[in-house]
């Protein structure tokens, strides 16, 4: 039980209600045998109860973290954390990074959009190298539909994470979204890259066909570029069928989904040509 | 002509909010192919027979949206249904407003069939008990959205549709249930959520 909750830390999982009951019955039956690690442990089944509305067993962690670590910053910002789940208003002090995360995130819940990307654009000035800061900027950009800054940000991440095929994808899609030729060529590229880095991302696979697609498709381009894409679109229609078929094997209601694809990319085929 | 959700519908769409309590998610729902095009202003009700969940996390991005219509689009017209409203539910339990996006999708769905509908999970009110209906429906008309009062006549059958969500909601079977992004992930994933359906029947 307690490999399965450092499994869960070390992938940063959020399945709160799992951690809450292994934690839990870890926590009540079995503390003696844990040692130290039942102060990671007390964290994490705290911060989960919070998430699933179990005031009770949080208040109990956060109870011997306090009494065991009683000035740290990290218990104080976990009882910030409680509070807000209980809608109290914290006073955390402002300079911590932590605390001013902390702060953005209670921000973003109250639905202030526009405060919490000023405040997360401050942050990032100070402290650039934080990857997870960035990608939190990049979603609130996304969801205020500015997806001219969030293509900065995720190129921001690229650059410091250039094997990641998740970010080389994401990049493609918000320029996909944008819209426009010039970006959908771009798009077609990181879609590219994105299989290159991971010939198993759907996603990037789908979305490079889709690009693809559309450019063939544009009455814009010239009959070279025309052809060309053609060729992808055709190749990845190939490759998204052969996936398909290799998922599909042996369950009968996958049938569905198969034919389902191969009639929307034999009816893509048609607006493309 | 307003739509009526069948249990299957919207236990579904609950579902698929329970199992993503701290991200925005979104759907469609379906209804079967009417077989006369009469167009009476006062009709029958559109059913929504079913819903297909399918995003969670950032919903606002087109590539795999366009792929999702088209896909479904497709496996709509071979089980003779058409594609009857958008399902949304925001990240923020006090958000339940539709959003540009919504409206777009909408929008989109509205350009085949003309009743399409937006309907909002207020997730505020989200339990396992289910005591009342706890969606928005949205219909379109004289170019904007309005808000319908929801009824129980909005349901096939109000007091099934209850006892089924409370019963899988309380059973965890949204654990099981399977979103668009789930079958990106891994194809084998099976968007039509069949075992979930046959809970649903096994339960009515």
């Amino acid at each position: 039980m307690r490999d399965k909750l450092r499994k869960w830390r070390e992938d940063n999982s959020r399945n709160s209600e799992q951690i809450v009951d292994v934690g839990e019955e870890l926590i009540n039956e079995h503390s003696s045998k844990l040692g130290d690690d039942i102060w990671i442990i007390y964290e994490q089944v705290m911060i989960a109860a919070l998430d699933c509305s179990r005031d009770d067993l949080a208040h109990t962690c956060l109870q011997e973290l306090r009494r065991q670590f009683p000035d740290s910053h990290r218990v104080k910002r976990l009882t910030g954390m409680r509070l807000e789940a209980l809608e109290r208003k914290t006073q955390q002090p402002k300079n911590p990074p932590a605390a001013r995360k902390r702060k953005i995130s209670i921000l973003k819940a109250l639905g202030k959009s526009a405060e919490a990307i000023r405040e997360l654009n401050e942050y990032l000035e100070q402290f650039v190298g934080d990857q997870e800061a960035w990608h939190e900027l990049s979603e609130l950009y996304i969801n205020e539909h500015d997806y001219g800054k969030a293509a900065f940000c995720l190129e921001e991440l690229m650059m410091t994470n250039p094997h990641n095929h998740l970010y080389c994808e994401q990049y493609a899609e918000v320029k996909y979204t944008q819209g426009g030729l010039e970006n959908l060529e771009l798009s077609r590229k990181y879609f590219a890259q994105a299989l290159r880095l991971n010939n198993r991302n759907m996603r990037a696979l789908f979305g490079f066909y889709m690009s693809a697609s559309h450019i063939a498709a544009s009455p814009k381009v010239s009959a070279k570029v025309k052809k060309d894409n053609m060729k992808y679109a055709a190749w990845a229609a190939t490759q998204i069928n052969k996936a398909y078929r290799l998922a599909g094997r042996g369950t009968k209601e996958n049938k569905c989904s198969v034919k389902a694809v191969e009639e929307m990319l034999e009816s893509m085929q048609i607006t493309m040509s | 002509m307003p739509i009526q959700l069948t249990s299957q519908a919207y236990c579904k769409m609950l579902l698929h909010a329970a199992k993503y309590p701290h991200c925005a998610v979104n759907g469609l729902m379906v209804a079967e192919k009417s077989k006369d095009k009469k167009k009476d202003g006062h009709g029958e009700p559109v059913l929504c027979v079913d819903c297909v969940p399918l995003f969670h996390g950032t919903l606002s991005l087109s590539p795999m949206l366009e792929v999702a219509l088209t896909l479904i689009d497709t496996w709509c017209k071979e089980n003779k249904y058409v594609m009857a409203g958008y399902y949304q539910a925001n990240e923020r339990t006090k958000d339940t407003r539709p959003n540009q996006f919504a409206e777009k999708v909408a929008a989109r769905i509205s350009e085949h069939h003309s009743e399409a509908a937006i309907v909002m999970v207020d997730n505020s009110r989200l339990t396992t008990s289910c005591y009342e209906p706890i969606i928005h429906i949205y219909d379109h008309s004289e170019n904007k959205w309005k808000i319908r009062e929801v009824t129980q006549e909005c349901f096939e059958d109000w007091s099934e549709a209850q006892k089924i969500t409370s019963a899988l909601l309380e059973g965890r079977s949204y654990e099981n249930l399977i979103d668009f992004d789930n079958h990106l992930d891994d194809l084998r994933n099976d968007w039509t959520n069949p075992v979930i359906n046959k809970s649903v029947l096994d339960l009515c």
